[in-house]
């Protein structure tokens, strides 16, 4: 997700392409091209340009819904719910790709959690992090924590410091409530990277970006990338 | 006293037969340039920028520009073939008028699809979003949704309508954002 301001301006997007199988759009005020997946604008007045990334999380909607009893959700077009496909994913996979990366361990279609520390980039084999869950990892000197949810598909992505010190955390087993337990504090944190009970009880821990993506297309984007090994 | 040269037709051939013919060969070329130009502007994009073909930056370059320039420019280009269509017609056999007529066909198909934006035939925009409370919605909990949190708007955007709509420009707590997938 991307802000659409651009130097006080305003854009409205729309989509105009794909761009190996990752899509292109346009703003009608300037009929500037943006790459989908970098928020950069690749060609056209704005060239050069680059959005602002919007903090999302990919989460279950019953996940969600724990999470922000308050929330809005996006109504379906009436017209377009026969296109809405709840098992898209499947469907997707089936579908073949036009850029490989032969040499690797990961396949074209292998799901991975991807993220970026200051320039670093890294890739998570989805299965993988949900054998281990949670992860930690240190990427570029930041230490990270991934966690995944109890659904066995949302999943957060969080430094691994609380008070200024790197701090691990392990799931606690001996309830049936998720919760992680960190090892300096032994406080209890929640999915949403809050103490709950403890000293750190009311701090929660910084997050940061990440992206669920096929290995293909984050690779393509990131050409630098690591690939996480345990 | 000499005698007159003797009447020889070819010698006496009129000049504008020549002329006519020359002229003709041009508007020919000129018209064939133009056709060429106008389609040129639409397919060649087109033929590019497809779905499950992969894309050099350089091959996406020229996509992008040609796209970028085809509603002028198929228009004067357009404009062009029927001035020139007009022009030979008159003088063109029933196989060339009906090339003309192929031609002009093609073009006019160009100009207008160089208009039309046929990817959101494929996926249409959704329209000014709307939204619902949990209570109404008829999201599956299992279903996966993206969710934004600004300024004390909470919104989830189901990844299901989101992966056939793919851009969708939304203001969540005042800030103007565009949700992709």
């Amino acid at each position: 997700m991307w802000t659409r301001t651009i130097n006080g301006r305003v854009l409205h997007f729309y989509l105009a392409g794909i761009n190996n199988q990752n899509f292109l759009m346009r703003d009608k005020e300037t009929g500037t091209w943006w790459q989908q997946i970098t928020g950069k604008a690749i060609y056209g007045p704005l060239q050069g340009a680059a959005l602002d990334l919007v903090f999302c999380d990919e989460l279950t909607f019953g996940q969600w819904r724990t999470e922000s009893p308050s929330g809005q959700v996006l109504a379906p077009v009436a017209k377009y719910s026969k296109e809405y496909d709840p098992n898209w994913e499947p469907d997707v996979a089936k579908l073949p790709v036009v850029i490989s990366f032969p040499g690797t361990e990961l396949k074209s279609r292998d799901v991975v959690i991807g993220l970026t520390i200051n320039g670093a980039a890294r890739a998570y084999p989805w299965e993988t992090f949900a054998k281990q869950s949670p992860v930690l990892d240190r990427v570029n000197g930041t230490p990270l924590l991934l966690v995944l949810g109890s659904d066995g598909k949302s999943f957060r992505v969080f430094v691994a410091r609380s008070d200024g010190h790197d701090d691990e955390f392990f799931l606690r087993a001996d309830t049936p409530e998720w919760a992680l337990l960190d090892t300096v504090t032994a406080s209890q944190w929640n999915f949403q990277g809050c103490a709950t009970s403890g000293s750190a009880q009311g701090k929660c821990l910084a997050r940061i970006p990440a992206l669920k993506d096929y290995w293909f297309d984050w690779r393509n984007y990131h050409s630098d990338t690591t690939i996480y090994k345990h | 006293m000499s005698a007159p040269a003797p009447y020889s037709p070819r010698l006496q051939t009129p000049q504008p037969d020549h002329a006519r013919r020359r002229i003709s060969r041009w508007l020919w070329a000129a018209y064939s340039l133009c056709a060429l130009a106008t389609a040129s502007m639409f397919f060649i994009p087109a033929f590019i920028i497809r779905p499950f073909r992969y894309q050099a930056p350089r091959a996406l370059f020229v996509a992008m520009s040609l796209r970028q320039r085809a509603p002028l420019g198929t228009l004067i280009a357009a404009l062009a073939c029927f001035i020139l269509a007009f022009a030979l017609r008159k003088n063109s056999s029933r196989w060339g008028k009906a090339l003309l007529t192929f031609t002009l066909l093609v073009v006019t198909f160009s100009a207008v699809m160089a208009r039309l934006n046929y990817f959101e035939w494929m996926f249409h925009p959704a329209p000014g979003p709307q939204f619902l409370a949990q209570s109404e919605s008829k999201v599956d909990p299992k279903e996966m949704i993206m969710s934004v949190r600004l300024g004390g708007d909470d919104r989830a955007y189901p990844i299901s309508q989101m992966a056939y709509h793919h851009v969708l420009n939304d203001v969540v707590g005042g800030v103007p954002i565009a949700v992709t997938y």
